[in-house]
């Protein structure tokens, strides 16, 4: 089980992550909801061990042991591995040199064209090169095509629909089911609640901390009901009760 | 390809240096295949085919050659320039004059070996003349010796008619550079296009230096100058490119990318971009710096260290 427990995150005094605590169980699918700025890619990334997301108090726990000091390598070892959001440029290498990481993944030609048709791409992009003259959609696939290459116990995808149009949540889906059906656990961090519909487990964030939590429809339902037009985009909202108060719902 | 006698022994050691630097030697051998090879101060071998006019002679310390393609001729195998120093100490002095005749095109496959020189000091001079509407690709490839000791001084100077096509790429990235001071200065007519591409990657306290300059002379003349440097340990590196858009509808982009690894490395790159045509379009991109961290994190996160991961994306820059 991967879990955070009270993580709070500041930049230069600002408030990213407060109080934030998050647990997600072996072989399930998860998926994080929240608009814009509530600190959902910083979770990811805190998750991940990116160096400028290490938190100023709380931790993260590996099966119950604390994972927090680890650096991004370190973590990606112990089966811990996030598709980014910003699919990043990488001049001069091919797809299939980027999906086989330049042959450290033993794999098949096979095995990538395969991962890159679930990913909404055809076996001609193995050739050509992640670089700018893919587009950010394109890259994106690559991407996801590229978590499906890797054996990891747990995947986080950042916004895995940007860049991408609204059909490919079918594909996104697909991915999800494939790396679960491995028993890998998927937490798909989103601010589109369609994708909350192909998920075990739910939570809502607002202001960087878990604001609802519990089964996806009754979640991705609330998040749709209230947070559709955020009202207080630079207001903490620290529970459920401020927030029906602010929208002027009745308990 | 005939090889006097006198240089069979010296054509097999140049044989040996050139498939060091990644040539085919086959090539070298095939008689469809135009090619000259130099060794030190003389060429020990040579081969045209029809189309294509070679003549050679020796100066102090070194040779030079005039190739000539014929006006309209498809050179269809690229033609092998094949340069080796087999001594440890001396001078190489070589002038290529270029000449590809209106509507020719041709492809240049040149390889420059000197794998055992400890003090060599490698003089290129060379002119280029595309005709109008003529192509010429030249892909120049060097392997130094791993002492440091090569120290290569290169001048090119293109004149590329209208309608004409030059692309020069440049790759010393294998072994040690030592010493480089390369100049390439394009005159682009009308219509004409040019690419220049150079990566080279400096060690321990190798010394490059590199000006790329793009005349853009013609209305609606095109150019592209791009230098990636992967400086590592002590390397010193001074990139210049330059574009100078004279004339209506030119539009020119220079591009410098260094990458740094190593407490002791000195880089700078200037971007040089002057308009004197205000219809004339110029840009340019320069970075310096470590590798990039979105890239080392999502490499990373992947498992790679972060040395793979270093060593991975300089690959693909230099690829």
């Amino acid at each position: 089980m991967l879990e955070l427990r009270n993580v709070n995150l500041s930049f230069e005094k600002k408030r990213i992550l407060n109080d934030l605590n998050m647990k997600f169980d072996d072989g399930k699918r998860y998926v994080v909801l929240g608009n814009n700025g509530t600190g959902k890619s910083t979770i990811a990334n805190l998750i991940m061990g990116v160096e400028k997301y290490k938190p100023q108090r709380g931790s993260v726990y590996l099966n119950g042991k604390n994972i927090t000091s680890l650096g991004v390598y370190e973590r990606s070892k112990l089966g811990i591995t996030v598709a980014f959001q910003e699919s990043v440029r990488f001049e001069g290498i091919t797809t299939f040199n980027y999906l086989t990481l330049g042959g450290k993944i033993k794999a098949s030609y096979s095995d990538a064209k395969r991962a890159l048709e679930l990913a909404g791409l055809n076996s001609e992009y193995l050739k050509r090169r992640v670089d700018d003259s893919l587009s950010g959609g394109e890259r994106k696939r690559i991407e996801l095509a590229s978590v499906l290459m890797l054996k990891m116990r747990y995947v986080i995808l950042d916004e895995p629909d940007s860049g991408i149009d609204m059909m490919s949540l079918d594909t996104i889906s697909r991915i999800i089911d494939t790396l679960n059906s491995k028993g890998t656990t998927v937490i798909t961090i989103t601010h589109r609640e369609e994708i909350a519909k192909n998920s075990d487990y739910a939570y809502l964030i607002c202001s960087g901390t878990v604001l609802k939590e519990g089964p996806p429809t009754d979640i991705a339902a609330y998040y749709k009901k209230m947070c559709d037009r955020c009202d207080h985009p630079n207001e903490i909202i620290e529970s459920v009760k401020e927030l029906e108060h602010r929208k002027g719902v009745r308990a | 390809m005939r090889i006097a006698p006198d240089y069979s022994k010296e054509f097999e050691k140049i044989v040996e240096a050139y498939e060091k630097s990644g040539g085919e030697s086959s090539k070298l051998l095939d008689k469809r295949v135009a090619s000259i090879i130099i060794s030190g101060d003389k060429i020990i071998g040579l081969n045209s085919v029809e189309g294509v006019e070679i003549e050679s002679g020796k100066i102090e310390n070194g040779v030079w050659a005039r190739v000539k393609v014929m006006k309209g001729k498809k050179v269809e195998m690229p033609i092998h320039l094949c340069t080796g120093f087999l001594g440890k100490e001396g001078e190489q002095r070589v002038n290529f004059n270029f000449i590809v005749e209106e509507g020719a095109s041709v492809k240049f496959i040149s390889h420059c070996s000197f794998p055992w020189s400890t003090h060599l000091v490698h003089k290129m001079l060379s002119t280029v003349h595309i005709g109008k509407n003529a192509t010429m690709i030249y892909e120049d490839a060097h392997f130094h010796s791993e002492s440091g000791g090569v120290t290569l001084i290169s001048d090119t100077h293109a004149t590329i008619e209208n309608g004409g096509f030059y692309r020069n790429s440049f790759d010393l990235t294998k072994t040690r550079v030592g010493k480089l001071k390369v100049k390439v200065n394009v005159d682009l007519k009308e219509n004409a296009t040019s690419e220049l591409n150079s990566k080279i990657r400096g060690r321990k306290d190798d010394d490059i230096s590199i000006v790329e300059s793009l005349g853009l002379n013609g209305e609606r003349s095109h150019g592209i100058a791009k230098s990636t440097v992967i400086a590592t340990d002590k390397t010193r590196a001074r990139i210049i490119n330059e574009a100078f858009g004279n004339a209506p509808y030119s539009r020119g982009h220079i591009e410098c990318t260094e990458i740094t690894k190593g407490n002791g490395v000195d880089v700078s790159t200037l971007p040089v971009l002057k308009v004197t045509n205000d219809l004339s379009e110029l840009t340019h991109e320069a970075s310096i710096g470590r590798v990039n961290s979105k890239q080392l994190n999502t490499l990373m996160a992947k498992g790679m260290t972060e040395e793979e991961a270093t060593e991975f994306i300089i690959k693909g820059l230099l690829s």
